[in-house]
């Protein structure tokens, strides 16, 4: 019965061929390794935040006086509730932290190198595009931590002379982050933000798909011999993408999961503080607020440098770094290894990053 | 023409309806106290007491108090004291505001008393409460919370030195064991709470009801009449017991979460590996 669904619909759509074609015959590099299955679970990682806060939202009440105990219901009376919720609060986390590992896998890979600038490119803005998702869906729970983290980063903007009260009180919908903040974040965290990013991602897939997988023996020459699409490079020594090095890909994803409910069990609060389970109020600052993890780095920079102009414009101007370094870093040297000082700049990237997160947890 | 009149009257329409969205729009979402009134005023009472023209043994009156539990609580200098703390024409001493002052030893409970109404009673039924009255020599609330650092009560106040200012320490030892029992359940409940509210249960109610059980408690210890404490041990012992078992049923859906959780943790350890083992050599 099912085999004649399929090939009912395959003599239509022609799947087998399509697979055969594009999985089976086309083999991955053989320098790929389990770290270039990163992207792959960042996106089953996006796909369990996108079903786990479609849960959400169906008991999620985007109110100042009901968004707490909205969420309370979830976590108590719900059944399962608690389930869905932890998932998404943990799974929101490990996306972050599954998302900076594929990013720094593909620089040291230089997997940002020609012909697959625009990779990066779209993939440095979906950076962007979740880290909204983050400061948006920080607020949804309407705690003291949400509160006073979002007027934290709220505020930041206003270190910008001229335009940054201005761009402050854009973002909250008026001079304190109140209920307008809450229904405008809201809207940005299940409506706007999905729908682009799912663009990007589409975007990002069929880039992927027309490159192919980075690797160390691309051939240097492309795009300069012949101004036409040489399609993807072959290597006919690597391995079939199906079912090989998909399988690779399932193991990352129970890997994935299987740390996902490690915490779930063992450590449920580990991504919260007691401020978490406090409902929001404007009265009372609570003694120590520190935004989460992932903007720690960030955050510490803002602190440390006396001139606070002076550090959000090294931040914007790192950033920009960022997005655009497809361009700016034009070598065809695609083995970092042989380039010492970009090595060295990377390396020291990280280890500041790593010590700016740890020192803003002080 | 006519369709300038339809539009006109749709016009009319919305126009009201508009403002009407607006005014609502603004009282309850702007107005409101989330909608962000800046951070707690504290009072002329508090910038004054804190400068530089206060004595020094005055100074540090505000610090104690904001360790309290009545600055945690919201119960400023002027509940206490009166006087306005909006006015900053007041100065100490000026008695149209409403301002009291430092009360007397013997005043204190009253003062003490317009909020613990319950043991404002039982206190001065007790053998301070009227040693205070008849000849000015009892305990006072001050005495055994103190005014301004005031703490969380637990039997700990009850210690040989406090209450071996006036008489022997046999009769407040044989206090303190009579409250012991309950006050040690009390304690536990409360632990438990805690841990139950850091992991995100709602407890609420059982909050609420432990709350008012204990102050119930608590304020038969201001009879200081020992055989009224031990006599009451029973009815409170089981009044306690009702809030444990609710609590109880918290923990015990918290123990399914962590097994079910556990469970899944495990199925997908297992389907892991079989994917694993199934990768072609
Ligand atoms: C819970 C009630 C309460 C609150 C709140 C309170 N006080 Fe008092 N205060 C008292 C009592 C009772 C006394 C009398 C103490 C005594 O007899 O030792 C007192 C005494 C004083 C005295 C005189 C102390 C002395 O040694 O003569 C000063 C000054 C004072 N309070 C200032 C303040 C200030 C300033 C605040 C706000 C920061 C404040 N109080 C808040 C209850 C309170
Ligand atoms: C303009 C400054 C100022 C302000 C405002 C002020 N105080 Fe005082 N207060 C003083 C000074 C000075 C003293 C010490 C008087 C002394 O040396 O005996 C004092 C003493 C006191 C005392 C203890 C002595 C007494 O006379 O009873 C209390 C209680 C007190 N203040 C409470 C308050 C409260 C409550 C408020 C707010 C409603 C307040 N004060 C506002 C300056 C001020
Ligand atoms: C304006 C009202 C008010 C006045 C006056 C007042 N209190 Fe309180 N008090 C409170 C509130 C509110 C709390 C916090 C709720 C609670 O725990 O009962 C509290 C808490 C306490 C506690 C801790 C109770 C606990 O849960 O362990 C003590 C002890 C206490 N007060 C003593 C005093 C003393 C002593 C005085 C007089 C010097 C006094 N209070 C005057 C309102 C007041
Ligand atoms: C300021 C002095 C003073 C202090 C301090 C004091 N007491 Fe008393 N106490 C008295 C007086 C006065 C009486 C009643 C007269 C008597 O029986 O001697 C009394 C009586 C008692 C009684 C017997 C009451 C009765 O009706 O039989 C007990 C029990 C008692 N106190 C316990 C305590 C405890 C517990 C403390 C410490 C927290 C304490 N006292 C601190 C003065 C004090
Ligand atoms: C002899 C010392 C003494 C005196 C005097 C005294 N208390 Fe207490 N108070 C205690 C002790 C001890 C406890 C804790 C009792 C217990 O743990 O069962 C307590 C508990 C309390 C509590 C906490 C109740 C709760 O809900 O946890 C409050 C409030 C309180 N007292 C207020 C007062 C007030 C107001 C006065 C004056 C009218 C006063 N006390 C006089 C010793 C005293």
């Amino acid at each position: 019965m099912l085999s004649k669904i399929y090939n009912w619909i395959d003599c239509r759509i022609g799947l087998t061929e399509l697979i055969r074609k594009e999985f089976r015959e086309y083999y991955v590099p053989k320098d790929v390794s389990l770290w270039s299955t990163l992207g792959f679970v960042t996106l089953i990682a996006f796909l369990i935040q996108a079903l786990t806060g479609i849960f959400l939202l169906t008991y999620y009440i985007p109110h100042p006086d009901h968004a707490f105990s909205s969420i309370q219901n979830i976590m108590n009376r719900i059944p399962y509730g608690w389930l869905f919720r932890s998932m998404h609060i943990v799974g929101a986390n490990l996306l972050m932290i599954i998302l900076f590992l594929h990013i720094v896998f593909v620089f040291y890979r230089a997997g940002y190198k020609k012909p697959r600038e625009l990779n990066w490119l779209t993939g440095a803005i979906m950076f962007l595009i979740v880290l909204l998702f983050c400061v948006t869906g920080y607020l949804l729970p309407w705690t003291q931590l949400s509160y006073w983290s979002t007027t934290i980063l709220t505020s930041i903007p206003t270190i910008l002379p001229g335009i940054g009260e201005y761009i402050s009180r854009f973002i909250k919908g008026g001079e304190f982050v109140t209920g307008v903040t809450l229904t405008r974040f809201f809207a940005f965290h299940v409506a706007f933000l999905p729908f682009i990013l799912v663009v990007l991602i589409l975007l990002h897939v069929f880039l992927i798909w027309r490159t192919g997988f980075s690797s160390l023996y691309d051939d240097p020459g492309i795009c300069q011999k012949a101004e036409l699409y040489m399609g993807r490079p072959q290597y006919k020594d690597g391995k079939p993408f199906y079912p090989d090095f998909f399988n690779k890909y399932m193991q990352m994803t129970f890997v994935y999961l299987i740390v996902m409910f490690f915490i779930i069990t063992f450590k449920p609060g580990l991504f919260l503080t007691e401020y978490a389970y406090v409902k929001a109020d404007p009265l009372s600052t609570p003694l120590l607020i520190r935004p989460p993890w992932y903007f720690l780095a960030p955050y510490s920079m803002i602190r440390m440098i006396p001139n606070k102009f002076l550090g959000i414009s090294i931040q914007l101007i790192l950033l920009l770094l960022f997005i655009i370094w497809p361009f700016v870093d034009i070598k065809e040297e695609k083995n970092i290894r042989k380039r010492p000082i970009l090595l060295g700049l990377f390396t020291v990237a990280i280890l500041v990053w790593v010590f700016l997160t740890i020192w803003g947890r002080f | 023409m006519r369709y300038i009149m339809f539009l006109l009257f749709f016009l009319s329409l919305i126009e009201p309806l508009h403002a009407d969205y607006r005014d609502l729009f603004q009282r309850q979402f702007i107005d409101k106290p989330w909608g962000g009134a800046p951070i707690v005023r504290e009072g002329v009472c508090i910038d004054c007491h804190t400068s530089k023209i206060m004595k020094a043994d005055y100074l540090k009156i505000p610090q104690e108090w904001k360790m309290s539990i009545h600055y945690k609580n919201k119960v400023s200098c002027h509940d206490c004291h009166g006087g306005d703390p909006d006015d900053a024409a007041v100065s100490c001493g000026t008695p149209h505001s409403g301002f009291v002052g430092t009360p007397k030893y013997k005043d204190v409970p009253e003062l003490c008393g317009k909020c613990h109404v319950g043991i404002l009673k039982n206190y001065l039924t007790s053998g301070h409460g009227k040693a205070l009255k008849s000849r000015g020599e009892g305990p006072n609330c001050v005495t055994c919370h103190g005014a301004h650092n005031t703490q969380k009560a637990s039997i700990e106040i009850i210690n040989d030195v406090r209450c071996t200012k006036c008489h022997t320490y046999e009769r407040a030892r044989t206090m303190k064991q009579a409250l012991f029992v309950v006050e040690k359940k009390i304690t536990e409940l409360e632990n438990q709470l805690t841990d139950m509210k850091k992991s995100g249960a709602i407890t609420e109610d059982i909050e609420k009801a432990l709350f008012r059980t204990t102050a119930e408690f608590r304020t038969i210890f201001h009879t200081v009449d020992v055989n009224l404490v031990k006599a009451k041990t029973g009815e409170y012992s089981s009044k306690l017991s009702l809030i444990e078992n609710d609590l109880k049923k918290i923990i015990e859906e918290y123990q399914f979460r962590r097994n079910f959780s556990a469970f899944l943790l495990v199925l997908f350890t297992i389907m892991g590996i079989l994917v694993y083992i199934n990768q072609k050599k």
